[in-house]
């Protein structure tokens, strides 16, 4: 049974599948066939004696018609729908003029769904490149990386300069087997300033894997990776055109790379940054014999898939080699498992989280795409109805209610095909934007692989939702508007009922004016948390400090004989901190000198603490313990702030060496491991805290601990560690100004602070803030300049005001109000057009009624009411959805009930967007009002 | 559908079932199943001639009938049909169906009125 019925389907298709393919060819073969039967026909009547010419005409009347037959026989093959379904250039241009004779309705409907478009096509290029990244070099997607998990942590470990050695000598599979490291190291060109630069220690090799020669000069080659020889660099692009303004005779020029003095050998061609985001190379020169198997540096391993050589079969085979790896170094490798996966995958992980991200980005685009073809079906709808008359005229001379909705159709299809062109040269354009806006933000550059490029896959997906946009703009309104045509027909009275909009179309109008609402909503919180950061109150004159985190190149890039220890390296910065100190405090505009691992304004992440004998402040529900921020600072900080520490005292110099340091270098497992264990020491808390934590009561000597070293770690406490006494009080010094961005916490921006005393070493790397008498960018070259002459490997990120460190958390804020308001601005516009045409169609629909009433003395009070009744309660019902929307978020984000002020505030914008939207009903309502009763009735 | 067995002086639904078993007695082309069907019927169930196709395409469109191209026997080009399995076992089931059916309807007829009493 079952066979019989797959073999029946599949029959099925291939007849309808033959008859698709080759719609004319199957055409072809049936008037071959009709033709070869009447002549075989003609034969057999000249056999039996009927004469040549009679014979033809005889079998020509015995078969029929073949026109007839020929369109029996597609419709016998199920192909007639597909001749209903395929749409002829008269519709296309019948579109086009329908599109040129309502030129406002064209403009507002195509504007809005290029916006659609726009956005879907966006996110839909965004997901791939996240998901499915390509990278753009010849081949890109056969480089691969190869790397050690570690089962026991759940960890890659990135010590395996031995396995390196090994995979490189032994695998077949995967060919042209390098490694690199990344670095950041000042680049210094002759005397001047030094500037950061993203440095990849990288083996010879990558050059040749990469199949991208080098613009001048030349690559990287075997001899510079020996120990030894002449330091070289490779630059690329950007370095070149900005530091070097894009001399062509810079193959040769000596520069210092750190405090290396290094030769420039080649520059590569623009866009080159492999492996990540680099934009200099110099040869790797790590030596497996210096370390033991799993130790010394973290290099990451890369290949390219040997031609013919699949992903699978290189798995197959690295598995082999790590097995034997683990047999033959149980000490080390036991719990080592290598993989190997792509290159992209290898540097950002989405996990197995593809799914989610496509459809959290995908599905939200889709439905306002949804949301605004909705919109643009209403203003189709209501044109169709219009054209009422037209449609019946057409079905009643034969077009059957398909050809007229393949009509409307071709219609939306045509008014799509331009919105989509539209759309998609502005995705691309939208996508580099946004991949602007995050580089500024995260400060530093994104993988090279992300780039404004769509590829074929997102424009085939902008086709779709071309077609899937013409279907709800075009097909869902014709639908409703032949339904009952004919009945109509018949009917035949001008203006009397047919047509109504339903409820769909309320939900959609209802919908968008909710939208308007709720989206400024949001953006007045998005700029009140920046204006709010902006302005805060940090206690002190932050406009009078410039501030700066220094950072210093670890030992030169290999070679250089030295120690190479962590303490000597932090020792060293000890000292460039401290020399560099002493000649900002001899400059003549300098006041002081402070530091801290963070200052006031920047960002203080979150820790749990509980306290000797119990807070006494209630706990929030939320936390299992007190939540607050740390800070490891100068000791002298409070002093140059000129905060005054009361009660208690300030801190001492010998407080810093006494104390380790304080769990607040994030990551830094040492640190960690010091909390935890470590002897503790003195801290300095914050007003907030006295109140917060201990509910006002007296904090001299109290002991706290930390519980959990980041809030969001409930998997990995920190043991309860030492106990730190607090010895002083300090008012609120902006701490929190830098937290939680974009939630808004409103109500309460004080945040609970403790203070270590700890020495730079233990704070690395620390930010300066020094206070300048006047305009403290001003200072910004001489303390290059001084960081340069003291050590040229010191490395100077985010140099500027005090006041303005909060500038990128500013600018991202300043983003998303701006994405919110234009947001906001499109759907005002397409919810005052839909209103408009729903109006426009009820007046022309109750033109008679409008005649009737009038003639009978209704006031035009009345008869402006009766108009008006329908808009005016899916405007309210709309601004009522929104406020609703607002007052749910205003909860959420204040988390209380809301003030009067809030209240009056909404409400006030309500009745605004009321008045804003009955705006749109002005014109129809003038035209209802000028209706003659005479007029009308002389119609009918 | 129905106007165009009507011309045919046929019943409507058999002319499928001729059409499957003139097939199944070996590959045809369209003009060979006219003539087979009259062949066999002893001429008696005339149809119109181009009525024959729609029947055929909607049988291969069915599974029943398959067809291809080959060369007829004064060398021309001709589009050969062939039965296929769905299609023998469907023929069985509509020869079995129609017999019960004229075996029925020629009792029905044969009835007298003493039966019927």
């Amino acid at each position: 049974m079952i066979p019989g019925i797959l073999a029946g389907a599949m029959a099925r298709a291939r007849s309808l599948l033959r008859g698709i393919r080759g719609g004319t060819a199957s055409d072809a073969e049936m008037e071959e066939e009709f033709r070869l039967h009447i002549e075989m026909r003609a034969d057999d009547l000249v056999r039996q004696g009927v004469p040549e010419h009679e014979a033809m005409r005889l079998a020509h009347a015995e078969f029929g018609s073949t026109e007839w037959y020929k369109d029996e026989g597609r419709r016998a093959r199920g192909l007639r729908w597909l001749d209903d379904l395929r749409f002829s250039w008269l519709d296309v241009k019948l579109g086009v003029r329908m599109l040129a004779r309502y030129p406002g309705l064209s403009l507002v409907a195509g504007f809005a769904m290029a916006f659609a478009i726009w956005v879907g096509a966006g996110g839909f290029e965004l997901v791939r490149q996240i998901v499915a990244p390509s990278i753009p070099l010849p081949e890109g997607d056969r480089i691969v990386a190869l790397r050690n998990w570690d089962v026991a942590t759940s960890r890659v470990d990135h010590r395996v300069l031995h396995d390196f050695l090994d995979w490189r000598e032994e695998m077949t599979t995967v060919r042209e087997i390098g490694a690199f490291r990344t670095l950041e190291r000042n680049l210094v060109l002759g005397a001047g300033d030094g500037e950061p630069v993203e440095v990849a220690e990288i083996s010879a090799s990558a050059f040749g894997l990469v199949r991208v020669p080098p613009l001048l000069g030349r690559a990287l080659v075997e001899s510079d990776e020996r120990p030894g020889a002449p330091a070289v660099a490779v630059i690329g692009h950007d370095v070149w055109t900005r530091r070097f303004d894009a001399d062509p005779s810079v193959v040769g020029r000596s520069v210092r790379l750190g405090g290396v003095p290094t030769t420039i050998v080649g520059v590569m061609p623009e866009g080159f940054a492999f492996p990540i985001a680099q934009s200099l190379w110099v040869p790797l020169r790590l030596r497996a014999l210096d370390h033991a198997r799993r130790e010394g540096p973290r290099v990451r391993v890369f290949g390219r898939l040997a031609p013919g050589a699949t992903l699978e079969e290189a798995r197959a085979e690295l598995a082999t080699l790590g097995r034997r790896a683990s047999a033959e170094f149980r000490e080390t490798h036991e719990q080592l498992r290598p993989q190997v996966l792509p290159h992209a995958h290898s540097i950002v992980n989405v996990g197995g989280s593809e799914w989610f991200i496509a459809t959290t980005i995908n599905l939200p685009l889709l439905m306002l795409l949804v949301l605004v073809c909705g919109n643009v079906a209403l203003l189709t709808f209501a044109r169709a109805a219009s054209r009422e008359g037209e449609l019946a005229v057409r079905s009643a001379l034969g077009a059957s209610r398909k050809r007229i909705v393949m009509q409307l159709f071709a219609e939306a299809l045509v008014l799509g095909g331009v919105a989509a062109v539209l759309g998609l040269a502005a995705a691309g354009a939208g996508l580099a934007w946004l991949m602007d806006v995050v580089e500024t933000i995260d400060r530093q550059r994104l993988p090279f692989w992300y780039s404004g490029r769509l590829s074929p896959a997102t424009v085939l997906y902008a086709v779709g939702l071309t077609i899937f946009g013409a279907v709800v703009a075009g097909v869902v309104p014709a639908l409703k508007v032949t339904r009952g045509l004919g009945s109509r027909l018949r009917e035949a009275t001008a203006g009397g009922g047919g047509i109504r909009f339903g409820g769909v179309w309320t939900a959609v109008i209802v919908a968008q004016i909710a939208v308007t609402v709720a989206f400024p909503a949001a953006a007045f919180y998005l700029r009140r948390d920046a204006e709010r950061i902006r302005t805060a109150d940090v206690g002190f004159p932050d406009d009078e400090y410039l501030t700066v985190r220094i950072e210093l190149d670890d030992a030169a890039p290999s070679g250089a004989a030295a120690d190479t220890s962590r303490a000597a390296f932090l020792a060293r910065y000890e000292t460039r901190l401290a020399e560099l100190e002493r000649r900002l405090t001899a400059e003549a505009a300098v006041l002081g000198v402070t530091w801290g691992h963070r200052l006031p304004r920047s960002y203080h992440p979150h820790r749990l603490i509980e306290v000797d004998s119990g807070g006494a402040a209630p706990l929030r529900p939320e936390w299992p313990a007190y939540r607050v921020s740390s800070a490891s600072v100068d000791p002298e900080l409070f002093d140059a702030l000129g905060a005054r520490v009361h009660p208690g005292r300030g801190f001492r110099m010998a407080d810093a060496t006494s104390a380790t340091r304080a769990p607040d270098v994030a990551g830094d497992p040492a640190a960690r491991a010091d909390s935890a264990g470590g002897r503790g020491g003195v801290v300095i808390v914050n007003e907030p805290f006295v109140e917060l934590v201990l509910g006002g009561r007296n904090p001299i000597g109290r002991r706290i601990r930390y519980v959990h070293f980041e809030e969001w770690e409930r998997t990995d406490p920190m043991r309860p560690g030492a106990w730190y006494e607090i010895v002083g009080v300090v008012p609120d010094l902006g701490m929190a100004v830098g937290a939680d961005v974009g939630q808004g916490k409103g109500g309460d921006p004080k945040v609970a602070g403790i203070y270590h005393p700890v020495s730079p070493a233990a704070a690395y790397p620390v930010r300066l803030a020094v206070h300048v008498r006047g305009d403290p960018a001003a200072l910004a070259p001489r303390l290059r300049a001084a960081a340069t002459a003291v050590d040229p490997g010191l490395r100077l990120h985010e140099l500027g005001p005090l006041d303005e460190v909060n500038r990128t958390e500013v600018q991202f804020l300043a983003f998303w109000f701006r994405l919110l308001i234009a947001a906001s601005v499109i759907a005002l516009f397409l919810s005052l057009a839909g209103i408009y045409a729903v109006m426009a169609f009820a007046v022309a629909r109750r033109t008679r009624e409008i005649g009737i009433r009038v003639a009978l003395g209704a006031s035009r009070r009345g008869v402006v009411l009766a108009i008006f009744r329908r808009p005016l309660a899916q405007v309210a019902g709309g601004i009522a959805a929104g406020t609703l929307l607002v007052g749910l978020l205003m909860a959420a984000v204040e988390g209380n009930v809301l003030a009067p002020r809030h209240v009056a505030l909404v409400v006030g914008y309500a009745l605004l967007m009321m008045l804003v939207c009955l705006l749109a009903c002005i014109v129809p309502t003038r035209r209802a009002l000028r209706v003659e009763p005479m007029e009308v009735l002389r119609e009918e | 559908m129905a106007d165009q067995t009507a011309q045919s002086g046929i019943l409507p639904g058999t002319l499928d079932l001729l059409i499957l078993k003139a097939v199944s007695l070996g590959r045809l082309h369209g003009y060979g199943v006219l003539l087979r069907i009259e062949q066999i019927s002893g001429g008696a169930l005339g149809i119109q001639q181009g009525a024959l196709y729609p029947a055929l395409y909607r049988l291969e469109h069915q599974g029943l009938i398959e067809s291809e191209w080959g060369t007829s026997d004064n060398n021309r080009k001709a589009k050969y049909y062939r039965l296929t399995t769905a299609g023998r076992r469907r023929l069985g089931e509509e020869t079995a169906s129609w017999n019960r059916l004229a075996t029925a309807i020629a009792l029905a007829l044969a009835a007298t009125p003493r039966e019927v009493r």
